[in-house]
């Protein structure tokens, strides 16, 4: 990890930021977080977790319009979810509450009202939970303070809808991407634009990042990845996908995984411009009136340092998938049923429970409309089998029993 | 960090190389995609990060249609007249199904001006017909010759090759059979002796130049 001086968290234990830990949480990270590599020798967690069941699934209802994006706080706690009409909903983890509620603001409305006005398309939190930073299609980005959802700063300058946004591990670095095809580089705590990055030839339509100064971006109908490393200001790109690519997350520093409009689900290493593993129609093919196509993977998530992914799409399911050795390989596992258009997955830091942010369409727009969906986020536990410990971990694991 | 000591580590992080690359001199070779090829090939393409991509733009990469003309194409091959009257021989059963269409079209049809069409169409077919029939028997009759002659040629005789004065009073000598056997002979004679009147005549002074 390249080291960087005194940063905002010097005064914290170390510089690689490290998970909140609770009390019996299997030691998980350490090992894999201290060499920086995603190795294929860390602890086979998608072992370890077993399918919900069906009534532990908590769904959390108070958006008007599909959610489109959500995050979890680094401690767990809390969720923030955001969706079509604009509005902003801070959600405790524990008791399901609803704790802030920012209102969507209706077209036009856009200089007194104190929120968004049209679609939140992206959200990222901070790594220390100070800010939280939404993109809507107004070419705006808001800074908020996570603790008390008051809105901070406005961030203008992209010329078209902000669809991707993250934080950078450690830092109050945030990095977006947009609509108009190019990347920026903001730095919020001292309310600064840094730099812009050109190189995709369509939408960008997703973006994340780990603790390196780079980020990967999916580039929708060009078909391209790109992974852009800031400090030397270039761009690596990685082609193989045929649609467009519409979700991408970072596994861990090496690698990736992203979704497309075909079905298809690509696993990516830095070292080949191709993806390392292919799963085509992941989701199956869909009958929509004669015209047969793969359901579109409209959400992807990744356990950060582990081989457990899942995906979403509206084939009334989120499949979860284990990566293979050396991440060449790709197999499905099992499947949580869930009606209606997964618009955002996400894991907890710990990987304790998935949240799933839900609609009756999809995220960026409205080719079709599940009229049986609700507009809502579910929290899903993963429980953990007692099953004894991969010769990494160090202590026993305990599987803590999640609600 | 502040913002100062930000950039400046990232001034000192810009390796000279990629100074070279994105320095943006006019003197520095233009190279769409660069520099950076010590990968292998198999490894994903580094390019530069900060050139703006212009506005048009290549998205999708389209093929052009490879467009051919048959008649010109090597492909094609050389015209061969039996090759070709073999594999489009369907043709000559389509033109007739359409000549027989034409003709109870022609029988329903009230309308004058619809008949005249209709009659005229089916002339036309008559007509490309009859020149194929026409075609076809002169390709036979050289065909024929042809043979002649290899036989002769086979058989040790000198081969020989008729005049052109001598093929066409074959020619004719075969039209007289065909129309004494038509019966059509009289007719024809009496056309073709007013025709070389009228022309005689035309040769002849006339009377103002008397």
């Amino acid at each position: 990890m390249p080291a960087t001086g005194p940063g905002p968290f010097s005064h914290l234990e170390c510089q690689l930021p490290a998970p909140r830990r609770r009390e019996g949480a299997v030691l998980r990270y350490s090992h894999a977080w201290e060499r920086g590599r995603g190795s294929p020798a860390h602890i086979l967690l998608s072992l370890q977790v077993q399918p919900p069941h069906p009534a532990s699934i908590r769904m959390l209802r108070g958006h008007q319009l599909p959610v489109t994006c959500l995050v979890i706080s680094p401690d767990d706690r809390f969720i923030f979810s955001a969706s079509k009409d604009g509005s902003l909903i801070k959600w405790e983890v524990e008791s399901g509450k609803r704790l802030c509620v920012v209102p969507g603001g209706k077209k036009g409305t856009e200089e007194r009202h104190m929120g968004h006005a049209s679609h939140v398309l992206c959200m990222a939190i901070s790594s220390d939970g100070k800010y939280l930073a939404t993109g809507d299609r107004n070419k705006l980005i808001m800074i908020w303070d996570a603790a008390t959802c008051k809105r901070l700063h406005i961030f203008t300058g992209h010329r078209d809808a902000v669809s991707g946004l993250s934080f950078r591990k450690g830092t109050h670095q945030l990095y977006s991407a947009s609509h108009d095809r190019c990347v920026k580089v903001w730095n919020v705590a001292e309310n600064a634009y840094v730099e812009t990055l050109f190189g995709h030839q369509d939408v960008i339509t997703g973006l994340d990042s780990l603790s390196r100064e780079c980020c990967v971006t999916a580039g929708g109908r060009d078909g391209t990845v790109r992974l852009w490393k800031i400090p030397e200001e270039s761009q690596l790109v990685f082609y193989g996908h045929q649609g467009s690519i519409d979700c991408i997350q970072l596994i861990n520093e090496e690698h990736m995984v992203s979704g497309a409009d075909d079905g298809s689900l690509a696993l990516w290493g830095l070292t080949k411009k191709k993806p390392l593993a292919l799963a085509r129609q992941a989701h199956g093919m869909q009958d929509a009136q004669g015209l047969q196509q793969p359901y579109w993977i409209s959400a992807v998530a990744a356990l950060r340092n582990s081989d457990l992914l899942a995906t979403g799409s509206h084939s009334a399911s989120v499949k979860l998938w284990k990566c293979g050795e050396g991440f060449r390989k790709l197999e499905p596992l099992w499947d949580i049923p869930l009606v209606g258009f997964v618009n955002s997955l996400t894991f907890s830091a710990a990987g304790d429970f998935l949240v799933a942010g839900l609609g009756q369409e999809h995220r960026l727009g409205r080719w079709w409309r599940v009229k049986e969906a609700k507009n809502s986020i579910c929290i899903i536990p993963l429980k953990r089998r007692a099953a004894a410990p991969s010769p990494e971990a160090p202590d026993s694991p305990e599987a803590p029993d999640s609600s | 960090m502040s913002f100062e000591e930000l950039l400046q580590v990232q001034s000192d992080r810009r390796t000279r190389v990629c100074k070279q690359v994105t320095g943006g001199k006019k003197t520095a070779k233009p190279a769409k995609a660069t520099v950076k090829q010590q990968q292998s090939k198999k490894g994903p393409l580094e390019m530069s990060a900060k050139k703006p991509v212009p506005f048009l733009r290549q998205v999708v990469s389209v093929t052009k249609k490879v467009r051919r003309d048959p008649r010109f194409d090597d492909l094609s091959g050389e015209y061969k007249p039996e090759i070709f009257m073999r594999t489009y021989s369907f043709l000559d059963n389509i033109k007739k199904q359409e000549k027989e269409m034409i003709q109870k079209q022609l029988k329903k049809c009230r309308n004058v001006e619809q008949k005249e069409k209709l009659q005229q169409l089916l002339n036309r077919m008559i007509q490309q017909e009859q020149a194929q029939e026409k075609q076809q028997k002169l390709r036979e009759r050289e065909l024929s010759l042809k043979r002649k002659q290899r036989e002769l040629a086979k058989q040790g005789k000198k081969p020989f090759f008729l005049k052109k004065s001598e093929k066409r009073k074959l020619e004719l000598a075969e039209k007289y059979a065909e129309l004494k056997r038509s019966g059509k002979l009289e007719s024809f004679l009496n056309k073709k002796r007013k025709r070389n009147a009228i022309k005689d005549k035309r040769r002849l002074p006339s009377q103002k130049n008397l």
